[in-house]
């Protein structure tokens, strides 16, 4: 074929192609007029909380064949974008789902309704105070309904605590950190006496550390945020340096906790775990448990430690919510949606799918929030524990965590920053943040 | 010295081979991944060939994602995208290079200049623009978006190697009687295959790789693209189901291997070797 004549060719193939985009693509503006379907973007992603979200939805458009829901996977990592763009342009998702320490920022820029109003009193009362407190406004309208908590807590190798001679702590005879610390030292082992540790005592998931650093200084009453002259400003006091020091301690003092931690996730860290690298996990998500049960190498035996005692042992928490933005033109139906998705039965089963806690005090009641075997009777006692950090709801929050928080945290903890430092940078650094949102908010 | 160069030789080889390696290295521990069932991915135990071969991942893309119908999605504007953009550089870029005027520094400036946009900037803007010609939440929209994405680096590129073809090859042509369209598709076009090659696979990956735009302008679940469906194998704090996503990164990267394998024989160099006497 000549030069031209394949020209000709392509030209007639790019012609045919564009037409049948057209065609396909414009198939939805021709059929049911948009929005027919309530769309709800959701942010489930194992494969058991999926099939549980799309059974839920099909079990609503079964019963509501007049207002059906069409279910939108979204990611994690994307879905900051996606609503943004989403809310500049209107063109938004019926109900989504997210997090309250978000939400609550995309409240006070006027991009959801007041759900205050359309929740009945059988879900208000039954859902925890401390879940509302994580969605609720400083002006009392509230951002979405929670129905996942998420909460830190603390895995052991049962085996190497046993022949460490190490007593399990439980939920009547907790540890408090210097008993972690104990622990964590007595299992550090050189095995091969060549000088390098084969087995740490513990591993914390630093990567990203400010959630975890933030949320278990409650503890130690540390609060980070403040408000003076009613404006949010951070401080970085005794309280708020004691874990910081704990833990840096363990890494660069005990040398119980592996230094690689620095770098690595929680999640990241579950491998070396299963292989005996460490033998205890600090702060890492409820949801762990998961693969534990899941993917743990037979015979490998776990346990769960209860909140760890500082002055107390709570610890902060943030929900998992599900919200109507301003612009859904849809919000009395999408409201009845929420309603029925995030029932006694369906907030329990979404819950045991995604190994999370649920919202609802009557969930936790249930025998399934109970099992030991599964750690689930630790968890579910540990909510008792959980409180809102005085940060749910300061403007730039989000910011602040991944742009100040996170970086000087990791610098802290690879020792390239003293404690003094790390408290002129964050105060500094963060204010600096903050006051930018607080003047746009005025 | 024969020993001295067999050395040099031996050398340079085993250098390409260790870099062809490492290049191959992780699309190897990715095939690898996708087939070892999810214990052994956790186990840690660091080995490319798994212990219990599984086609458990490649069952679960299939039945819990629509994995076939999002790379169909992916393709259809990828191909279309890369047509469009290649039937619109090849004169654009001959015109550039040929036709000497005090526009071509101002177009090739505003093409590079284009390039320097944050997509995140344009993003609301274009999807305004597109929502007011219906064109959001269609595979046309999104294929228009792709071209004009494409366009202006394909552009650069030919018209580069339309500089590179010596203009004594088309007045040849012009003394034997061709027409200026004769010219252009007969002797230009031909001599311009290895650059068309290299544009093609430029903005046919770059669409095939493309996130934020589909993620952003496609609401319908039935018009998500194969890279919005291979994020939904991630979650929160960095974790994966590294299963699942192995095996449907390995599905999605097989359209532009073949595409490569294709088009590998445009690469062929040496083709204006010997056309002039210099």
């Amino acid at each position: 074929m000549n030069p031209a004549r394949r020209i000709g060719v392509v030209s007639v193939v790019a012609i045919v192609l564009v037409t049948a985009a057209y065609v396909i693509g414009s198939r939805q503006n021709s059929g049911e007029p948009v929005h027919a379907r309530l769309r709800f973007v959701s942010l489930a992603w194992q494969e058991r909380a999926l099939a549980v979200n799309r059974a839920i939805v099909a079990e609503w458009n079964a019963a509501h064949p007049e207002m059906p829901v069409e279910y939108v996977q979204g990611t994690w990592n994307s879905v900051h974008d996606y609503l943004i763009t989403s809310f500049e342009t209107g063109d938004v998702p019926d109900v989504f789902h997210y997090e309250s320490s978000v939400i609550i920022d995309f409240a006070m820029r006027g991009f959801l309704t007041d759900l205050g109003p359309m929740i009945d009193a059988e879900m208000k009362d039954d859902i925890l105070d401390v879940a509302w407190a994580s969605v609720r406004q400083p002006d009392g309208s509230v951002a979405g309904v929670p129905f996942l908590m998420e909460s830190l807590i603390g895995l052991y190798n049962a085996d190497y605590m046993s022949r460490a001679g190490i007593v399990s702590p439980t939920l009547n005879d907790p540890w408090s950190w210097d008993d972690l610390r104990d622990a964590a030292k007595r299992m550090t082992l050189d095995t091969s006496g060549d000088g390098t540790i084969d087995r740490w005592g513990a591993a914390i998931g630093l990567r990203n550390c400010a959630n975890i650093m933030m949320n278990l200084s409650i503890g130690f009453g540390g609060s980070f945020f403040r408000k003076e002259n009613d404006r949010y400003v951070v401080r970085v006091g005794d309280e708020e340096r004691k874990l910081l020091t704990t833990i840096y301690d363990m890494i660069h003092k005990d040398r119980s906790t592996s230094p690689t931690s620095i770098g690595q996730s929680g999640p990241a860290m579950i491998p070396g775990f299963f292989q005996g690298k460490y033998a205890m996990m600090v702060g890492i998500g409820a949801w762990s448990r998961q693969q534990l049960v899941e993917n743990a190498p037979k015979g490998f035996h776990w346990g769960v430690i209860p909140p760890i005692l500082a002055k107390t042992q709570e610890a902060g928490t943030s929900a998992q919510t599900l919200s109507i933005p301003v612009a859904s033109k849809r919000k009395s139906e999408a409201m009845a949606f929420i309603r029925f998705m995030l029932s006694r039965e369906n907030m329990a089963r979404l819950a045991q799918s995604d190994w999370m806690l649920p919202a609802r005090r009557s969930c936790l009641e249930t025998p399934e929030f109970r099992d030991p075997a599964t750690g689930w009777d630790i968890t579910t006692a540990s909510a008792k524990f959980l409180t809102t950090g005085t940060w749910m709801g300061a403007p730039g929050y989000v910011e602040w965590k991944s742009r100040v928080a996170n970086p000087v945290f990791q610098e802290y903890f690879s020792g390239r920053l003293s404690i003094d430092e790390v408290a002129v940078r964050i105060e500094e650094e963060s204010n600096t943040v903050l006051g930018r949102y607080q003047e746009r908010a005025r | 010295m024969k020993l001295h160069s067999r050395l040099i030789d031996a050398a340079t080889h085993a250098g390409l081979l260790l870099f062809a390696l490492f290049l191959v290295f992780p699309l190897i521990w990715m095939i690898g991944t996708s087939f070892k069932p999810t214990t052994e991915i956790y186990s840690g135990v660091v080995s490319v060939i798994p212990e219990a071969p599984s086609l458990d991942h490649y069952r679960t893309i299939f039945q819990e994602q629509s994995i076939f119908t999002s790379m169909l999605n992916s393709f259809y504007v990828g191909i279309a995208s890369t047509v469009i953009a290649i039937l619109i550089a090849l004169p654009g870029s001959y015109a550039l290079a040929r036709y000497s005027t005090r526009w071509n520094k101002i177009i090739l400036g505003w093409v590079l200049g284009s390039q320097i946009f944050p997509v995140i900037l344009v993003m609301i803007p274009l999807y305004i623009l597109l929502r007011s010609m219906m064109l959001t939440d269609s595979l046309l929209g999104l294929t228009l978006v792709y071209v004009v994405w494409a366009l202006p680096f394909v552009l650069w590129m030919l018209q580069g190697y339309v500089h590179s073809i010596p203009v004594e090859i088309e007045e040849a042509a012009s003394i034997d009687g061709a027409s200026r369209m004769q010219v252009i598709f007969r002797i230009v076009a031909p001599l311009l295959l290895p650059a068309v090659g290299a544009s093609v696979l430029f903005a046919f990956v770059s669409a095939w790789n493309e996130f934020f735009f589909a993620l952003v302008l496609m609401k319908d679940p039935g018009l998500m693209t194969v890279q919005v469906e291979l994020a939904r194998f991630t979650g929160m704090e960095g974790q994966a189901r590294t299963g699942p996503l192995a095996a449907a990164s390995v599905l999605a990267t097989v359209p532009s291997v073949i595409l490569f394998g294709f088009l590998q024989k445009w690469f062929s160099s040496g083709l204006l070797a010997g056309a002039v006497k210099n």
